[in-house]
């Protein structure tokens, strides 16, 4: 087995074994090699895995790799052993999470008057689940708190890094494309949710 | 208590907003004030019945709308050219509008995503430990360490037992009154008098003398037996009361 050989099935298993996103830096570490080299690695190990149509599949969460399960095995799992979803977020909360994500660094100020409305407890939400942190602080007058997108939000919104995020101006796009798409052909998707 | 119901329709002033002009299949970019003001007036009255906090939420809207309604009204001054120099008073809002449409599509779209990623599944961080955890000390060990370990686990012994021969344990009381006083009853068959010297003959720990005098108060505050005592440490002599003797019996 090649050295590459080597490294590669070594980062297969440690990721086995640590479950979590596997920070690149710390595997680069342990066979002391660039964090470029290392990120190749994975990235090569990702495609395998893919080109292999494995059940188990690689997921990048910001320069952190993890395994996990393939997307379209959903079914099996649930019809083997039911497992609880996490709840999902309420209108507001996700209204307020998009602000965050697109402005970051945004302050409380500048949400509130986006969405014409207080979002203390919503923002409080946020941060209990992980999903905002604070990032600093704002220059502006009472030197507001700024807050930003964290990991768990990239991993739980399906993204391997923030810039991942479609453009603003796509984002009408993909709503108008899934609106049409339903005009035009209802039943087309009621098939698709029954093959889920 | 209070039971707060949420009218969670809408998540804000701008959500309404956007909402009422939609329905009303207006352009987003000429409003009819006048005509969403009323419905958006009539929303807020509404809620305010339900909920005043929230309806004051809806009410600084409510206000820009009023005012951009009035400035609606004022002629507007062309310029010679005849062109429209002034901005139009709706222009802000709209603004606003279209910046919120935004954002509650990208939230529509993180929905999506949402619901996408959430077919996916991990593994949680298993418990390391069992990889990480210092093998068992023992098996490390000299013979030397042991000895010495060993020495000093008997010098541990001599030492306690020295302590221990000096104090006694204190033990739990393992019996109630109400017991002890079934048993003295059983003494008291076929006998009418009893010393208290006889009820504590068989046990003369202090606990028991403490347990069994205690009992015969007992036995004398429900008038069961009589107590007299001649001269002052002298000997106690219970009798039993004739009456609760007829109540033994016909147990």
């Amino acid at each position: 087995m090649s050295r590459k050989e080597t490294i590669k099935s070594a980062f297969e298993s440690m990721m086995f074994v640590w479950g979590e996103p596997l920070d690149v830096k710390v595997a680069a570490d342990i066979f002391n090699i660039d964090r470029k080299e290392a990120y190749d690695y994975f990235k090569e190990l990702q495609a395998e895995y893919e080109t292999q149509g494995r059940g188990i599949r690689i997921r990048e969460i910001d320069k952190s790799f993890q395994l996990c399960t393939w997307e379209e095995n959903d079914e099996y799992i649930q019809r083997l052993c039911t497992p609880v979803k996490e709840k999902r977020l309420t209108q507001s909360a996700m209204e307020t999470l998009a602000i965050i994500a697109y402005k970051q660094p945004v302050t409380k100020g500048e949400i509130e008057s986006i969405r014409g409305i207080k979002c203390d407890r919503v923002i409080e939400g946020l941060m209990k689940k992980e999903l905002i942190e604070e990032v600093g602080r704002s220059t502006g007058i009472g030197r507001p708190i700024l807050y930003g997108t964290t990991k768990v939000f990239l991993k739980n919104f399906g993204f391997t890094h923030i810039t991942d995020l479609p453009q603003m101006e796509d984002i009408s796009d993909v709503i108008r494309e899934s609106e049409d798409e339903e005009r035009e052909d209802p039943l087309q998707i009621t098939l698709d949710w029954q093959e889920r | 208590m209070v039971y707060k119901v949420k009218l969670d329709v809408f998540e804000g002033p701008f959500d309404l907003l956007v909402y009422l002009i939609e329905s009303a299949e207006m352009s987003i970019y000429d409003i009819q004030v006048a005509e969403i003001t009323k419905q958006y007036m009539e929303y807020v009255e509404r809620i305010q019945k339900v909920d005043t906090a929230l309806a004051g939420e809806f009410m600084v809207l409510a206000a820009s709308l009023i005012e951009i309604k009035s400035k609606m009204l004022l002629p507007r001054k062309s310029s010679e050219e005849g062109l429209d120099l002034l901005e139009d008073p709706r222009s802000e809002l709209v603004q606003k509008l279209l910046e919120y449409k935004m954002y509650k599509q990208i939230a529509a779209y993180l929905e999506e995503q949402e619901e996408r990623t959430q077919r996916i599944y991990e593994k949680p961080k298993e418990d390391l430990t069992l990889y990480t955890k210092e093998a068992d000390v023992y098996l490390s060990l000299d013979l030397v360490p042991f000895v010495k370990a060993f020495e000093l686990f008997l010098q541990k012994k001599k030492r306690m037992e020295e302590v221990q021969k000096r104090y006694s344990s204190i033990k739990q009381q393992q019996m109630t009154i109400e017991s002890r006083i079934e048993q003295i009853k059983q003494l008291f068959r076929g006998r009418k008098r009893l010393k208290f010297r006889d009820l504590v003959n068989e046990d003369r720990t202090r606990q028991n003398v403490v347990l069994t005098f205690l009992s015969m108060l007992e036995l004398i505050r429900q008038k069961a037996v009589k107590v007299n005592q001649n001269v002052n440490y002298g000997e106690i002599t219970f009798t039993i009361n004739e009456k609760d003797m007829v109540a033994e019996k016909g147990e």
